[in-house]
C-alpha cells in the first residue's frame, strides 16, 4: 500500500520547486472539462441549476462522483472550521445545504483557498486516486491536534441505476454534515491559535496529476512533512460511514491524546 | 486525425451491440474505463477489444493522453516505461480477472512493472514516520533509500502475509493453533523484504533434512532406489504411502488425536443430562486465587519407552536413533559430504538442535549447544565417515556425558563410546502416550494435549473438590502414570501455564516441583536466563525466537531479570503491542492463557520432502493434484474449508550433490500463496489453483526436492461430506417427532420453523456443538418456546429450572430427547441427522399462559414477536443477506401468512442427504428441500453454490433470477452469526450477554472476528457503536467474566485498528 501525502499549506514555501512546470499547457485539461459539461450541471459548486436526470450514456462516472464529493467536502471543511473554532465565528454565515443549516465562511481568501484546494483534489477523486482527504487542525507549533479524515473508496458495485436523482446520496451526505456539526460533543477543545491544512493521501501513480492541476492554478502541492503527518498517541473517533451506490466514504476524527501541550 | 479517432469510436460503439448477442455474458463493469493496448498481449488485441465491447468499456486504437484511462501491456521496453511511468500500466489479466470476478477490480495488483513505479516514487512504501520530505520526483534519489524503502520485490507476488512461522513441530501435517491470532503477526507487520524471505520457508528444513533422511526405511518400504521411487511419484501412490509410513507424521498427528480424545472424554459427560449442570458449573468456575496448572511431562519419553522392557539398559547411556551399528557408515562415492555438512552448519548454526518431538529441549543450554557446533567442526574430518543418523532422544546419563538430542549419532558415539542405541518403536510410543492420557483423564478433563508426551492439566477445580494439596495430587498422578506406563513423568505446578512449565524444568528428571507465588520472582530471575539466551529455540516457553532474541540482545537484554527492567512501552515499540505485552507479562511470570482442550485449527497442510525427483512437468502436476487430494481429505476430515492456498517448494541448491538419494538435501525454500474467491475443500479446485501457482514460479521440475501445500483462513463447514464407506445412519428425528410434535400441534397447530443440520460422520462433541451454537444464536427468537417443548401449560414451572443460556438448553433438550442415541453416536460415530421443530406463532400462543409467566420471561417471548412484526412490515426488504450456499427454510402456516424468520443453515450436497431421513420428513419440508435442490442444480454450473431463497412469495428476492443474485454479491457485508443489521446485532449481543453467565471463548472470538471484519470493511461507525454497546452491557454485568471478556475484545480490536489506522479507538 504505497501512498503519498500531499498538503497544501497557506504559506507557500516551496512554490519555487515547481515553478519550472508552470509553462506546461493546460488547454487539454480545460477542453476535457468543458466537453463533458453537459452532464455536469448537477451538483455544481454554488450552482442552483435544476437537476437533470442522469443518463447512462455520455456520463463519466468519475466526474459525477468527484463533483458530488468535492461539493460536499467544501461544505464539510467550512463547517469543520466553524465547529472547531479555527476561525472566529464572526466570519461565518448561516446557509442551507442538503436541506440543513450549515456555516460558511465569507472571508474571500479563505474561501478561495478552500476552493482551490478542492479543485486540485477533484481530478484525483475522479480517477479514484485519492484515498483520504484529511483536514488537519494544528496547534501553534504546527503539530497536528486533530485530523478529520474522509476516507473515500469505491463501492463494490458502481451504479446509479437505482438512484437516478441521487436523493439517497444526498440523504447520506446530510447525515455526515449533521454528524460534523455535533462532533464537538465528542472532541476535546482545541488550544487557542490553531491553523489548518489539507492533506491528501493518494494512491500510487497520482503524482503527475497533482502537478498538472496545481500548475494552472499556481497552487502547488508539496509532500507533507513528517511533522505534520505524525500525531502523538492518536485517538480515533469514528463519526460516520456512508455506503451509497456511487461512493463509499467514512469520516473519522483522530485526536491527540493531550491537546494542551 | 481527430476525425479519424472519433470515427473509430463511432465504429466501436456500433460494433458493441452487434457483439453482444453473440456472447450471452455481457455487463457494464468497465464503464468509464478506456484502454489502449500496447504491444503484444495475451489475450490478443482483438480479444481485448471484444471484451471491452461486451463489458461496457472503451477501446482506443490511438493513445489519448486525456481519455485513455489504462494502458494494457504484457511487457514494454525500458524507454516506453520511462515515457509512460505516470500512466496506469496494467497487465491484461486485470481485464480478464475483472470479468471473471464480475466487477471492476483494483488495477493496483495488476500493475505492470511495479518496480518501476516504486523507483520513481521512492516513498510509496514508507511506513509513517520515515518519509523523506524531498522533491516530488525522486528521480535522483540515492539508491540506498530505494533499498530500504522499496517494497518492489514483494509487489509482483503477494507475500504470504498471514504466515506465522510454522513450527517444525507440526508442519508435516496440520498446524494447530499458533499462539497468536492469525491476523496479528509481529514479523509480518514489520517485515522487510529481506526478512520475509527468511521467516517462512526456512523453518521446516532442519527437521526435514535430518530426521527424514536419516530414519530407517520400514521393512515393507521399498529401498530408496531412485528410479523406482520416481515411478511411484509419477503414479501418485507414494503420497498416501508416504503418509502411512512416515512415523514422524504419526507422532505429529498424535497431538490432534489426543486433543480429540480429550474432547471425546468430555463429550461423554455431556451426554449424561444429569451431570450437565454440575459440570458446567465446574468448568465455568473462573480460575480463582488457588488456580493451579499441572504440566505433566514424561522423562525422555522415547528412551524410557524404548527401555521399558529392557531393564538391563536402565541407567546406561542410551540414545534413540535409527543407527544400530558402530556409528559409521560406508561413504558413498561422488558425494561431497563435507560440503553438505558445511552447508548444514552454516544454515543451522543458530539452532543446532532442531526441535525434537520429545519436548525435552528446554534442558539444553546455549553454551552446550555452541560447544556442540564447534565440536562438530573440529571433527570434520571424521564426521565424513560417521553416521549422520540423528539422536531423537537420549537418557539423562547420556546427557551428562555431553550427548544431546539432535546430535548426529556418529559424533555422539565419539563423545561417549559406551552409548547404546535403541531403535524407534512407534507402536509403543502410541500405546504409552495413550495410557498417559487415559491416566490424566481419570483425574480431570481439563487437559490440553501439548504433544505425545506432555500435557497441561487445569487442576484448580479438582483440588478444590478433593481438598488436597497440589503436591499430593502430583505425586498421585506420577505414581499412577508410572504404574500404568512403566515410565516416569515429571510434574511442574504453577499458578499459570508459564510457571508450570518452568517448574517442570526444575522437577526433571522424575520429580515434581511446585512453583509458589512467593518465589516466582526469584525463580524467574535465576531460572529463565537460559530461556533468553540467543542460541536456543525457546519458542516453547517464552515465545522468543531467533530474531526476537537478537532484537532483545540488541536492547541489552540477556536474562529475564534484564527484561523486567525494560518498560512496556519500549517492548511494545520494539515488538508490536501484542508481543510486547506478552513479553512484559511473561518475564514477570504472568500468563493468562487458559488451559484449552479445544483448539481451533489455523491451517491444514500436506507436505512431502522425501523422494521428490521429477523429470517431466506433467509429473509435477499430477503430484500436485494428488497432494491436493490429500489436503482435501484432511480438510474434510477436520470439517473445515479454507480460502488461502500456499504452495511451498524446496529447490535444490545448484551444484550441490546429495548424499542421500531420497532426501531433499540442501535446498532453498520458496513459497507462493493465493487467496481464493470462496471457501473450498475441493481437491480439484485446489489442484488447479496450485498448478497455476506452480507455473507462475517458473521452476525447473528437475530441481524440485520438496512440495508442500497449505490451506489457511479456515472456516468450519456446516455441511460435511459423507464418508464413502457409508456408515449406518441413525437419526433422532423419529424420536423427536414422536415425543414433541404432537404436543406442539396441540397449541400451535403447525410447526413454523424447521432446522436441519447434518452432522458429520465421526463427529466429536465439538462438531455438534458448533452448528448448535450458531443455531442457538440464530434461533434466539425461538428459544423460549424451545424450552417448553412440553405442552404450553407446563411453561410456568419451567423458568426456575431452565438453564440460563440457550446452548445448555439445547443440549438438555437434545440429550433428553436423544438419550441413548447420542450416546451411541459417540461410540459408533455414526452420521446423525437432527431436526428441531420449533413453534412460534404469537397468535396461537395462549395469551393467558403468557400473562402467567414471570415478567422477564414474558419479555423474552414477546420481544421477538414485535421485532419480527416490524421486520415483516418492511416486507423483507431489510432481510439479512445470506451467505452463499445458505438456505432459508420456511413453511407457510396454514392460513397462508408469512412464517417466522427462517433458520439459516448450509445445505449439504444432495448426494449426502440420507434418503431415509428425507422420506421421513413431513411432506411440506420434503417439497421445500426438493425444490431447493432442483434450484441448485440449475445454478450449480454458474457459481458452485448460489444464494438461494426459497421462502414464501412475500420475499422479493425470489422473483430475481438467482443468476443475477449470485453475480452481484461479490463481497458480503460482515455478519455476526448471520446478522448484519445493527439492530439485529444489538439484539444478539444483548441476548448473549444477559442470558449467559460465562461467555464461551468461541463466541468471544467470533465477536472479535466480526469487529475485525468491520474494520476491514471500513465501517468504523458501526464498530464504534457496537463497542460502546458492549461496553455498557458487559461492564454493567455482575459477572466479572464479562468485563474481562470486554477487555479482551477491546484489546484485540485496538490492535487491529492500530495496525490499520495507526491510532487507537477513543473509548469514552
Amino acid at each position: 500500500m504505497g501512498e503519498r501525502r500531499f498538503q497544501h499549506s497557506a504559506h507557500n514555501t516551496s512554490t519555487s520547486v515547481f515553478s519550472r512546470y508552470q509553462c506546461a499547457p493546460y488547454k487539454r485539461h480545460n477542453q476535457a472539462t468543458t466537453r463533458s459539461s453537459g452532464c455536469k450541471q448537477i451538483y455544481r459548486r454554488c450552482s442552483h441549476q435544476k437537476m437533470t436526470t442522469l443518463t447512462r450514456q455520455d456520463l463519466n462516472f468519475g466526474q459525477v462522483v468527484a463533483d458530488i464529493l468535492c461539493e460536499f467536502l467544501e461544505v464539510a471543511i467550512h463547517l469543520i472550521l466553524y465547529v472547531r473554532e479555527v476561525y472566529p465565528s464572526g466570519i461565518f454565515q448561516k446557509r442551507k445545504k442538503y436541506n440543513v443549516p450549515v456555516q460558511m465562511s465569507c472571508h474571500p481568501e479563505l474561501n478561495q483557498y478552500i476552493h482551490d484546494t478542492l479543485h486540485c483534489v477533484k481530478p484525483l477523486i475522479e480517477k479514484n486516486d485519492a484515498e483520504k482527504v484529511v483536514v488537519v487542525i494544528m496547534d501553534k507549533e504546527h503539530h497536528p491536534v486533530e485530523r478529520f479524515v474522509f476516507e473515500i473508496s469505491q463501492p463494490p458495485l458502481l451504479s446509479i441505476s437505482s438512484d437516478t436523482l441521487l436523493s439517497h446520496v444526498e440523504q447520506l451526505l446530510r447525515a455526515v454534515i449533521l454528524k460534523i456539526s455535533v462532533c464537538d460533543a465528542v472532541l476535546e477543545n482545541n488550544p487557542p491559535g490553531c491553523t489548518f491544512t489539507v492533506l491528501v493521501h493518494t494512491r500510487e501513480a497520482a503524482t503527475r496529476n497533482m502537478e498538472k492541476v496545481q500548475v494552472i492554478k499556481d497552487f502547488p502541492w508539496i509532500v507533507a512533512d513528517e511533522q505534520e503527518v505524525h500525531m502523538q498517541e492518536p485517538r480515533l473517533i469514528p463519526l460516520k460511514t456512508m455506503t451509497s451506490d456511487i461512493v463509499k466514504m467514512q469520516l473519522y476524527v483522530e485526536e491527540r491524546a493531550q491537546k494542551a501541550s | 486525425m481527430a476525425s479519424k479517432v472519433s470515427k473509430l469510436d463511432e465504429q466501436f460503439k456500433l460494433d458493441a451491440p452487434r457483439e453482444k448477442p453473440k456472447d450471452g455474458a455481457c455487463s457494464s463493469i468497465f464503464t468509464g474505463v478506456a484502454i489502449y493496448v500496447k504491444g503484444y498481449t495475451e489475450p490478443s488485441v482483438d480479444e481485448l477489444r471484444r471484451l471491452m465491447m461486451l463489458h461496457g468499456g472503451q477501446f482506443h486504437v490511438y493513445y489519448s493522453h486525456s481519455h485513455t484511462t489504462h494502458i494494457i501491456a504484457n511487457n514494454l521496453p525500458n524507454s516506453k516505461i520511462q515515457e509512460l511511468r505516470d500512466q496506469k500500466l496494467v497487465r491484461p489479466e486485470w481485464i480478464t480477472d475483472s470479468i471473471k470476478a464480475g466487477h471492476l477490480l483494483s488495477y493496483l495488483q495488476y500493475q505492470l512493472y511495479a518496480k518501476q513505479k516504486g523507483l520513481s516514487f521512492p516513498s510509496v512504501s514508507v511506513h509513517q514516520g520515515q518519509e523523506p520530505a524531498g522533491p516530488l520526483h525522486g528521480r535522483h534519489l540515492p539508491s540506498h533509500s530505494l533499498n530500504n524503502h522499496n517494497p518492489a520485490p514483494s509487489l509482483g507476488q503477494p507475500l504470504p502475509r498471514h504466515h506465522t512461522p510454522t513450527s517444525s513441530h507440526s508442519h508435516l501435517h496440520t498446524d494447530n493453533l499458533h499462539p497468536q491470532p492469525k491476523h496479528y503477526n509481529p514479523l509480518a507487520s514489520h517485515r522487510s523484504p529481506h526478512l520475509s524471505a527468511e521467516t517462512f520457508p526456512s523453518n521446516p528444513t532442519p527437521l526435514e533434512t535430518n530426521s527424514l533422511s536419516a530414519n530407517p526405511i520400514p521393512s515393507n518400504y521399498a529401498p530408496p532406489n531412485h528410479d523406482q521411487q520416481s515411478a511411484k511419484v509419477k503414479t501418485g501412490g507414494i503420497i498416501s504411502e508416504f503418509y502411512s509410513h512416515s512415523r514422524l507424521h504419526h507422532i505429529s498427528t498424535w497431538r490432534s488425536e489426543f486433543s480429540e480424545y480429550v474432547n471425546i472424554l468430555r463429550s461423554l459427560i455431556w451426554s449424561n443430562p444429569e451431570t450437565i449442570i454440575l459440570k458446567t458449573g465446574r468448568w465455568s468456575a473462573a480460575p480463582g486465587p488457588q488456580s493451579c496448572i499441572l504440566h505433566v511431562d514424561m522423562d525422555c519419553f522415547f528412551v524410557s519407552v524404548g527401555i521399558r522392557h529392557r531393564p538391563d539398559l536402565k541407567g546406561k547411556f542410551v540414545a534413540v536413533t535409527s543407527n544400530h551399528g558402530s556409528g559409521r557408515v560406508a561413504q558413498s562415492s561422488g558425494v561431497d559430504r563435507q560440503l553438505e555438512l558445511q552447508c548444514y552448519h552454516k544454515q543451522y548454526s543458530y539452532p543446532a538442535v532442531s526441535e525434537r518431538k520429545d519436548g525435552d529441549l528446554e534442558e539444553i543450554t546455549s553454551s552446550e549447544t555452541e560447544s556442540h557446533i564447534s565440536h562438530g567442526n573440529s571433527v570434520d574430518q571424521d564426521t565424513a565417515a560417521l553416521s549422520m543418523a540423528e539422536i531423537a532422544s537420549c537418557s539423562y546419563e547420556a546427557r551428562q556425558a555431553g550427548v544431546r538430542n539432535g546430535m548426529f549419532f556418529g559424533q555422539a558415539k565419539q563423545l561417549c563410546p559406551s552409548l547404546q542405541s535403541v531403535p524407534y518403536d512407534f507402536q509403543a510410543y502410541k500405546k504409552v502416550a495413550l495410557a498417559m492420557y487415559e491416566t490424566l483423564a481419570s483425574y480431570s478433563h481439563d487437559i490440553e494435549a501439548l504433544s505425545c508426551d506432555e500435557a497441561l492439566v487445569d487442576s484448580s477445580a479438582l483440588l478444590a473438590e478433593l481438598s488436597v494439596t497440589p503436591d499430593e495430587l502430583a505425586s498421585a498422578i506420577r505414581a499412577d502414570v508410572r504404574e500404568r506406563t512403566g515410565c516416569s513423568a515429571s510434574v511442574g505446578m504453577g499458578s499459570n501455564i508459564l510457571l508450570a512449565r518452568m517448574a517442570t524444568r526444575k522437577a526433571k528428571p522424575n520429580g515434581q516441583y511446585l512453583l509458589r507465588s512467593e518465589e516466582v520472582d526469584d525463580f524467574i530471575r535465576d531460572q529463565t536466563h537460559h530461556l533468553l539466551a540467543t542460541h536456543q529455540p525457546h519458542t516453547q516457553l517464552l515465545c522468543v525466537g531467533r530474531s526476537m532474541g537478537g532484537k532483545l540482545a540488541s536492547l541489552g537484554v540477556r536474562s529475564c531479570g534484564d527484561l523486567q527492567q525494560v518498560s512496556l512501552q519500549q517492548l511494545q515499540k520494539e515488538f508490536g503491542p501484542r508481543t510486547g505485552q506478552t513479553l512484559f507479562r511473561f518475564c514477570r511470570g504472568l500468563d493468562d492463557r487458559p488451559v484449552r482442550s479445544e483448539k481451533e485449527r489455523k491451517s491444514v497442510s500436506a507436505e512431502m520432502n522425501y523422494n521428490i525427483r521429477f523429470t517431466q512437468v506433467d509429473e509435477a502436476e499430477s503430484f500436485l493434484t494428488y497432494l491436493s487430494i490429500e489436503v482435501q481429505k484432511r480438510l474434510q476430515g477436520a470439517g473445515l474449508r479454507g480460502r488461502r492456498l500456499t504452495l511451498k517448494v524446496m529447490v535444490c541448491k545448484a551444484g550441490v550433490e546429495q548424499s542421500n538419494y531420497s532426501g531433499h538435501g540442501t535446498c532453498d525454500s520458496l513459497a507462493r500463496s493465493v487467496t481464493l474467491a470462496q471457501l473450498t475443500d475441493c481437491g480439484h479446485l485446489i489442484a488447479s489453483e496450485v498448478i497455476k501457482l506452480f507455473h507462475a514460479m517458473r521452476l525447473k521440475v528437475q530441481d524440485l526436492r520438496g512440495v508442500g501445500l497449505q490451506v489457511q483462513l479456515l472456516e468450519g463447514a456446516h455441511s460435511f461430506p459423507k464418508d464413502p464407506t457409508g456408515p449406518k445412519t441413525c437419526y433422532v428425528r423419529d424420536k423427536l417427532l414422536a415425543q414433541h410434535t404432537p404436543a406442539q400441534h396441540n397449541y400451535t397447530g403447525k410447526c413454523v420453523c424447521v432446522c436441519v443440520c447434518w452432522l458429520p460422520q465421526g463427529a466429536s462433541h465439538r462438531a455438534i456443538e458448533r452448528p448448535l451454537l450458531s443455531l442457538s444464536l440464530q434461533i434466539r427468537h425461538l428459544i423460549p418456546p424451545l424450552l417448553t417443548h412440553a405442552p404450553v401449560r407446563k411453561i410456568v414451572p419451567l423458568p426456575e429450572s431452565c438453564p440460563p443460556s440457550p446452548l445448555p438448553a439445547l443440549h438438555r433438550l437434545l440429550s433428553q430427547s436423544q438419550g441413548q442415541v447420542k450416546e451411541s453416536r459417540h461410540v459408533s460415530q455414526d452420521t446423525c441427522c437432527m431436526c428441531v421443530h420449533v413453534c412460534l406463532c404469537p397468535c396461537q400462543v395462549d395469551r393467558s399462559v403468557l400473562e402467567a409467566l414471570p415478567a422477564e420471561l414474558r419479555e423474552r417471548v414477546e420481544h421477538p414477536w414485535t421485532h419480527r412484526d416490524t421486520e415483516r412490515t418492511h416486507n423483507w426488504s431489510h432481510q439479512r443477506p445470506l451467505h452463499p450456499g445458505a438456505l432459508v427454510l420456511q413453511i407457510p402456516k396454514q392460513s397462508g401468512q408469512t412464517g417466522s424468520t427462517g433458520i439459516i443453515l448450509e445445505l449439504p450436497d444432495f448426494s449426502q442427504v440420507d434418503l431415509e431421513v428425507f422420506a421421513a420428513l413431513p411432506r411440506e419440508l420434503q417439497e421445500e428441500l426438493r425444490s431447493v435442490y432442483g434450484h441448485r442444480e440449475n445454478t450449480h454450473g454458474i457459481m458452485g453454490k448460489n444464494t438461494l431463497e426459497n421462502g414464501p412469495s412475500t420475499s422479493p428476492l425470489q422473483q430475481d433470477d438467482p443468476e443475477t443474485l449470485s453475480k452481484f454479491t461479490p463481497c458480503p457485508e460482515p455478519t455476526l452469526a448471520g446478522a448484519c443489521d445493527f439492530r439485529d446485532i444489538r439484539t444478539l449481543l444483548r441476548e448473549w450477554i444477559t442470558t449467559i453467565s460465562d461467555p464461551m471463548e468461541e463466541d468471544i472470538l467470533q465477536v472479535v472476528k466480526y469487529c475485525t471484519d468491520l474494520i476491514n470493511d471500513k465501517d468504523l461507525e458501526k464498530l464504534d457503536l457496537i463497542i460502546k454497546y458492549m461496553k455498557r452491557l458487559m461492564q454493567q454485568s455482575v459477572e466479572s467474566v464479562w468485563s474481562m471478556a470486554f477487555d479482551f475484545i477491546l484489546d484485540n480490536v485496538q490492535v487491529v485498528v492500530q495496525q490499520t489506522y495507526g491510532s487507537t479507538l477513543k473509548i469514552t
